[in-house]
């Protein structure tokens, strides 16, 4: 049995290990956007500011990704459902021999590499562009319409095979049984084989979403005049990245957090109805007093969802109330407190180094070249290679004004600001 | 008409039947085999502006595909090294990053496909918010933890492992974990939905005749999953090696992805064609490596996406 709890250990180390593996980045991010210095890091903690989440709201190339990301994502879902239906159904009653070939041919979008549909999509539209005589600005060719159908090109696919995956389970009497009743074909499509494939549907929509909302590598080539959300954070990110992006990041954690509770609350409510309902006695179900089991009880999900609301709206609240200032005056001081005690530290090193060569020179003038080989008082002085030694040799007390912008603690102290002491 | 199609107005209606007929049409030849044509065709011709295309100089050429193993014309070198060792590169790396993903996921997908019980849910759950959430900022991440002043460097550097800061970056070791953080669902779920069908009797009575646990995977599990396993590899591979945004943002400064050549080509050169041929040598390698192994491994291109 030792064995046993040994291999039972193992599993939850890897457990543990695998997810802090896929869950500590997205932690370790969330946790940068509420603290105060420039750089997103999470230590050492400096103060608590939710100025992020505000220099986020105002950051207008954000909100307009935003509005681009979501119009993409509705013609992708319209246009990636439909086409993924379409799809599917065709599969149930293509000509068995030419079957292979063509779940091939609409099952490869998955493989193939984003980089390269967006480029033919580019390539093609533009072909179709000129040969249809139109100008450089036409509708074939603005940003929205080739991302929306380089998107749809592979996300119909994702659609298909969840399509697919329900459609099996289609009875086909159904629609036969329809159409005998003198229904018309689309009537049998409406009433019947729609209500049954709704909650695939529904799935096959927020996955095509979720796609087109988060796909870089085929927007990148189509995007045009309309830089979705994913496009406008890569140039960011690529060129520099601050907290806001660690904010909005926060924000997108929460809205999934929130929406994965809700649904497996959700789930979770239902099953433990049906679990009711099945135990109760006819009377009870009859006279309609079944007592259902509380909204809450023996859902965990339930009650997560409302703790994260409580939080949310208890962080929301002191947001509004609460201002970092104090306490990021309090850490600006400590800083310049410490940079001039290094200061000190490095005038009386100096100072000492300066009477030690005066000494030197005094004693033997001819060996001057003997100073080079000095140890440099920079290497230890946490400096860095900022100083070199040349300016060192100099000797003079002159330079010290200008050192703090060497300092490698960015431009928060202004020079003028030590030169008084 | 064809036989074949009036049966299937028969069965489907006109009106709704030439409008599924148009939609697949439309998706599987103008959404996917013209345009996939249409590139091919394209990296065979010269990069010309505008007005001259179709003119007497659009002709059928080589040259594309020559720059890429022989470099530029009258160049120094014999062959484009540069270029020819980011290609190289890239599939070595994405070929590693495949393996490590899955060594890291089949135990993983194991453990979730045969335990019984309320935590499976909760750990499925944790395990899809990841992928809810943009490539973009789950590489930003990953930028986070392994910068120079990042959380890894300040721990590393507080335990004493390292006395300066280690350059994750530079090393490509951010690279290499942002692309197996990347696909991690891509690997589970095909593995996860292959080994929960299988019959736990079946490693129960492996177990009883005494096999050890290393041959229980060998002989029972492994098998079985390979639909699945195969499955999840070509999807990490052709995903890594087609990655764009994990190499853009965790890349270090002088190692580049092919991919980003082939972005370079477009959006920097705007050579076209150049990139087309780029484009066309990667999804050529790449689907030719993934049928070649998947006839090593004797498994069907049915069984992907399952």
């Amino acid at each position: 049995m030792k064995n046993f709890s040994l291999m039972r250990i193992s599993i939850w180390v890897y457990l543990a290990l695998f997810f802090a593996y896929l869950l500590g980045p997205l932690v370790i991010m969330s946790v940068t956007a509420f603290n105060s210095p420039g750089f997103p890091r999470a230590a050492p903690w400096e103060c608590l500011t939710f100025e992020w989440f505000s220099a986020l709201f105002q950051d207008e190339r954000i909100l307009n990704g935003i509005k681009n990301s979501v119009l993409v994502g509705i013609g992708t879902v319209i246009l990636s459902v439909a086409m993924g239906l379409a799809g599917a159904l065709m599969l149930t009653q293509i000509w068995p021999k030419l079957r292979a070939t063509y779940y091939t041919i609409i099952i490869a979008p998955i493989l193939v590499p984003g980089v390269v549909i967006g480029i033919s999509t580019l390539v093609f539209w533009d072909r179709v562009n000129r040969m249809l005589g139109l100008d450089a600005d036409s509708f074939l060719s603005s940003g929205l319409f080739l991302t929306v159908i380089g998107q749809s090109t592979f996300i119909a696919s994702y659609c298909m095979l969840v399509l697919v995956a329900r459609l099996q389970r289609y009875d086909n009497a159904l629609t036969e049984a329809a159409l005998d009743l003198g229904a018309s074909h689309a009537q049998t499509f409406r009433k019947v084989l729609l209500p049954f494939m709704r909650p695939a549907i529904a799935s096959a929509a927020v996955l095509a979403f979720l796609a087109s909302f988060e796909n870089y590598n085929t927007t990148t080539f189509t995007f045009g005049e309309y830089p979705t959300l994913t496009i406008e954070l890569a140039q960011k990110v690529r060129y520099g990245i601050t907290p806001a992006i660690s904010a909005l990041a926060f924000i997108i954690v929460l809205l999934t957090v929130f929406a994965a509770l809700f649904n497996e609350a959700k789930i979770r409510r239902q099953e433990l109805v049906a679990a009711a309902r099945k135990t109760a006695t006819v009377e009870e179900l009859e006279t309609g007093k079944l007592r259902l089991p509380g909204f809450l009880s023996s859902n965990t999900a339930a009650v997560l969802l409302v703790v994260v609301a409580m939080a949310t709206i208890a962080v929301v609240g002191t947001a509004t109330v609460y201002s970092p200032a104090q306490c990021i005056a309090d850490v600006k001081e400590t800083k310049r407190l410490e940079t001039e005690l290094r200061i000190q530290e490095l005038l009386q090193r100096r100072a000492d180094e300066a009477a030690r060569r005066a000494a030197e020179e005094g004693e033997q003038s001819d060996q001057a070249p003997a100073t080079d080989a000095t140890p440099k008082p920079s290497n230890d002085s946490g400096f860095g290679n900022v100083f070199n030694p040349g300016t060192l040799q100099d000797g003079g007390t002159e330079t010290p004004e200008e050192e703090p912008e060497n300092s490698g603690s960015g431009g928060v102290f202004d020079p003028g600001n030590l030169q008084s002491n | 008409m064809p036989r074949f199609l009036r049966e299937y107005f028969n069965r489907n209606g006109v009106g709704l039947g030439s409008v599924m007929l148009g939609l697949v049409l439309f998706w599987t030849i103008g959404l996917i085999i013209l345009p996939q044509l249409s590139m091919l065709d394209f990296s065979f011709r010269p990069n010309l502006p505008p007005p001259e295309i179709g003119g007497p100089k659009d002709v059928y050429t080589l040259e594309n595909y020559k720059y890429l193993i022989f470099g530029p014309e009258g160049g120094s070198q014999d062959y484009n090294a540069v270029d020819l060792k980011v290609f190289y590169r890239t599939l070595i790396a994405a070929i590693l990053v495949t393996l490590f993903n899955l060594m890291l996921c089949y135990p993983i997908a194991y453990y979730l496909a045969q335990t019984k019980g309320n935590h499976i849910r909760i750990l499925a759950l944790m395990l899809i918010i990841p992928y809810w959430i943009n490539e973009i900022l789950r590489a930003f991440a990953l930028r986070i933890i392994f910068g120079e002043t990042g959380v890894l460097n300040n721990l590393l550097v507080g335990a004493g492992v390292f006395d300066t800061p280690f350059d994750f970056i530079r090393n490509d070791i951010a690279l290499y974990a942002g692309l197996g953080y990347a696909y991690i669902l891509l690997m589970i779920f095909p593995i996860y939905n292959v080994i929960e069908s299988l019959d736990r009797n079946q490693i129960e009575a492996a177990r009883d005749m005494g096999a050890s646990w290393t041959r229980i995977h060998r002989r029972v599990v492994i098998p079985y999953a390979k639909p699945g396993i195969s499955s999840g590899c070509t999807m990490v591979f052709m995903l890594s090696a087609g990655a764009l945004a994990a190499p853009q943002i965790l890349g270090g400064p002088s190692s580049l992805w092919f991919t980003q050549l082939i972005y370079q080509q477009f959006n920097d050169n705007s050579d076209w064609p150049q990139g087309a041929a780029y484009a066309v040598v990667l999804l050529v390698t790449c689907i030719l490596l993934v049928l070649a192994l998947m006839r090593v491994f004797k498994v069907n291109m049915g069984d992907i996406g399952k």
